[in-house]
């Protein structure tokens, strides 16, 4: 049975590996696993992002070189490294990487296999075995985008935000509560998490390098320290090593408030022009108001197949007779890469999906459902999501006014509160 | 094995690269500066050669009331009359240019009024220098918000109620102009053309262009962005078929400033 599931992942690493030459290499070191009988699964592997790549025109040399400053800035997934510079805890990085196994009697290593790489997969691109079967789509994490969090829009998540998530999970998704896990398990997949969105971000960052080199660079990235870390690498850690103290401030809902007259204000800020709730989230608040957009990580896909197919058109029309042999070489240097970036996008891509804005009739809030928890969703709006910021436009007490109308929305409310008018919860829509 | 080798290269090579980056800036700063006491003005017109395609028209389905009064086009392509190219953007590339001491402070620069106005973004595509502010304006009466997806600088999105504004700067230079987006309605696109020199231009409605206050006789390489066009790597200059390669060209400008002329651009090129 084993020996199936082994054979069965070799395969598909060799179906994978067709698209790239960095992977294929890789190829070289299941072939002899193939021939033994499958005896030994091969050392996991961090997946090249073959969408931003095949999008940037890198070449296989170049691709190569991408994957060989990874591997000397970051290990492996068995051999995890970080630069010092970074701040990660290497020891907290070691409990949770690695195949699941134990060295000491009872501690475990390899947490984020056991637990997380089946849908977040084992680079952290959201693309697990089961990712495809979910809804949302886990989170990919290379992009080094959260949505819930207690800082500013565009910041990173404190630890302890990234904590929160794995302690209560995300309700209405596929995210579970790990709260049965010690505090030290939970910290150390934490760690993991930052350890592989700061590896995707600086991926991503070399990716996009290539095309600002100048045409005496040949194509080749410097690999000077001096440009790894102030170029690449420093813009993406300062981010992180900020983002502890960077809480957003919340004032205290007003003490004495009416909460009645605060409900009713919600209500009318809720669909007044200032806050704009209602173009996204409906007129009846379920969610239905703006429904053909995508979240940041679905438009990206969905972008790669518009160009695709753009430039397939583009290239239908062309005829090859009226070209000159130079033209002719573009032209099918042009259909090559198509034909690749199709063959990616197929494999190495989840179907986009629009994003729903919340319902929020049902009470089920994503990044938690204490009052605080929609305050920042409020104030910073959702990054990645479509949902924009109201900070600066909407001040502190007019947004506590909308947590108080949200907070009453899944009830029936007729306008007055009191012990013998309880809130009634609505039927499930 | 591999790992250690690659990273001892990365150690080894640090000393020698700061010493010829350092030295390099000392040269371009000394030799740069006392070669340009005078400044001029780069000038040319981009024109369409062909048919231009009718605009498609856009149906506004959010806030029909206000947006569907307003005659939408798409403003991927817009060509004037006289096929004039609207919103090229033609900004230096060179690291080393040597910037009039006027403009060096995008934060003295007079801020770029990005407008939300008759359901579309004006100006279309724009350009800032790092530090100067954009000022984020809606003349609408209806809400809108302002999705910034920059690569490099922090992305921001926030609401901008009728009558409202807000403002962002950027602190790095994006390689890659960045759009601008309204979720709300999502027909509203811009573009933002972000450099760490004020030395870049958007063309105007006619097509033409004119960036002023460049150094004379520095040769100075430029590109040449359009949103539909990519960047442009073929086109007529002075009636001779020229080639950017990525769009990269180097000019130089004479004294008294230099007049490109009519750059005349394949209107396949567009397609």
């Amino acid at each position: 049975m084993n020996n199936v599931i082994a054979c069965r992942s070799v395969t598909s690493t060799l179906v994978r590996t067709k698209t790239s030459n960095v992977l294929a290499v890789l190829c070289g070191i299941c072939i002899p696993f193939l021939a033994a009988g499958c005896g030994q699964t091969p050392a996991a592997s961090f997946r090249l992002n073959l969408v931003e790549s095949s999008k940037q025109r890198l070449t296989s040399s170049q691709e190569q070189q991408v994957a060989t400053i990874l591997t000397a800035l970051f290990g492996t997934p068995d051999e995890p490294l970080a630069p010092p510079e970074i701040g990660l805890d290497g020891a907290k990085l070691k409990l949770a990487a690695g195949p699941v196994r134990s060295d000491i009697v009872g501690r475990k290593n390899g947490l984020y296999r056991e637990h997380c790489a089946h849908c977040h997969g084992v680079t952290g691109d959201g693309m697990g075995p089961t990712a495809a079967f979910l809804n949302p789509y886990p989170r990919d994490y290379r992009p080094g985008v959260f949505k819930f969090k207690s800082t500013e829009r565009a910041d990173k998540p404190t630890h302890d935000d990234l904590v929160m998530v794995l302690r209560n999970g995300l309700a209405g998704s596929s995210m579970p509560s790990f709260a049965l896990l010690s505090d030290a398990k939970i910290e150390a997949l934490a760690e993991y998490v930052k350890y592989l969105s700061i590896r995707g971000e600086v991926e991503l960052a070399l990716m996009r390098a290539y095309f600002e080199l100048d045409d005496e660079d040949q194509g080749v990235l410097p690999q000077s320290r001096e440009f790894l870390f102030e170029e690449i690498i420093d813009p993406v850690s300062e981010m992180w090593a900020v983002a502890d103290d960077a809480v957003i401030d919340v004032p205290d809902m007003p003490s004495g408030l009416d909460m009645v007259a605060s409900i009713a204000k919600g209500k009318e800020l809720f669909y007044g022009n200032k806050a704009n709730c209602v173009k996204c989230h409906g007129v009846s608040g379920l969610g239905d108001g703006q429904a053909n957009d995508y979240d940041d990580w679905n438009k990206v896909v969905f972008q790669a197949h518009k160009t695709v197919e753009g430039a397939a058109e583009q290239a239908g029309k062309a005829s090859t007779w009226e070209m000159s042999a130079e033209e002719r070489d573009e032209y099918r240097g042009e259909l090559a890469w198509l034909d690749r970036f199709e063959t990616v996008l197929d494999g190495n891509a989840l179907r986009p999906r629009t994003i729903r804005p919340r319902n929020l009739r049902q009470g089920v809030y994503r990044g938690g459902m204490r009052p605080l928890d929609l305050y920042y969703r409020i104030h910073a709006g959702i990054n990645g999501a479509p949902m924009p910021a109201a900070k600066g436009t909407v001040p502190p007490e007019e947004i506590w006014d909308i947590v108080n109308y949200i907070r009453s929305l899944p009830y029936d409310f007729n306008g007055t509160l009191g012990a013998d008018r309880p809130m009634v919860a609505r039927d499930r829509m | 094995m591999v790992r250690s080798n690659i990273s001892t290269v990365i150690n080894r090579s640090l000393v020698p690269v700061v010493n010829i980056v350092f030295l390099g800036l000392l040269l371009v700063a000394v030799t740069g500066q006392s070669q340009a006491a005078e400044w001029a003005s780069l000038k040319g017109r981009f024109v369409f050669d062909g048919e231009p395609p009718a605009p498609v028209e856009i149906t506004a389905d959010k806030d029909v009331e206000v947006c569907g009064k307003h005659k939408l086009v798409n403003e991927e392509l817009v060509v004037s009359d006289d096929k004039g190219i609207a919103n090229v953007v033609l900004f230096v590339r060179s690291k080393g240019v040597t910037v009039h001491p006027d403009l060096e402070d995008g934060s003295k620069s007079d801020p770029l009024v990005l407008d939300n106005k008759d359901c579309r973004f004006q100006p279309h595509v724009g350009f800032v220098q790092t530090g100067q502010t954009l000022t984020i304006k809606n003349s609408d009466p209806v809400g809108h918000n302002s999705n910034i997806a920059t690569m490099k600088n922090s992305p921001s999105n926030s609401l901008v109620p009728s009558n409202g504004s807000s403002d962002v700067t950027f602190s790095r230079d994006e390689a890659i102009p960045a759009s601008v987006t309204c979720n709300i309605h999502p027909w509203m696109k811009a573009y933002l053309v972000i450099r760490p020199n004020p030395y870049g231009v958007v063309t105007a409605a006619d097509g033409s262009f004119e960036i002023e206050n460049l150094p004379v006789g520095e040769e100075l390489e430029f590109q040449l962005w359009h949103e539909k066009g990519g960047y442009l790597d073929e086109f007529t200059l002075g009636g001779k078929k020229t080639s950017a390669k990525r769009g990269r060209i180097d000019f130089t400008v004479e004294e008294g400033g230099t007049d490109l002329g009519d750059i005349v651009v394949d209107g396949k090129v567009f397609n």
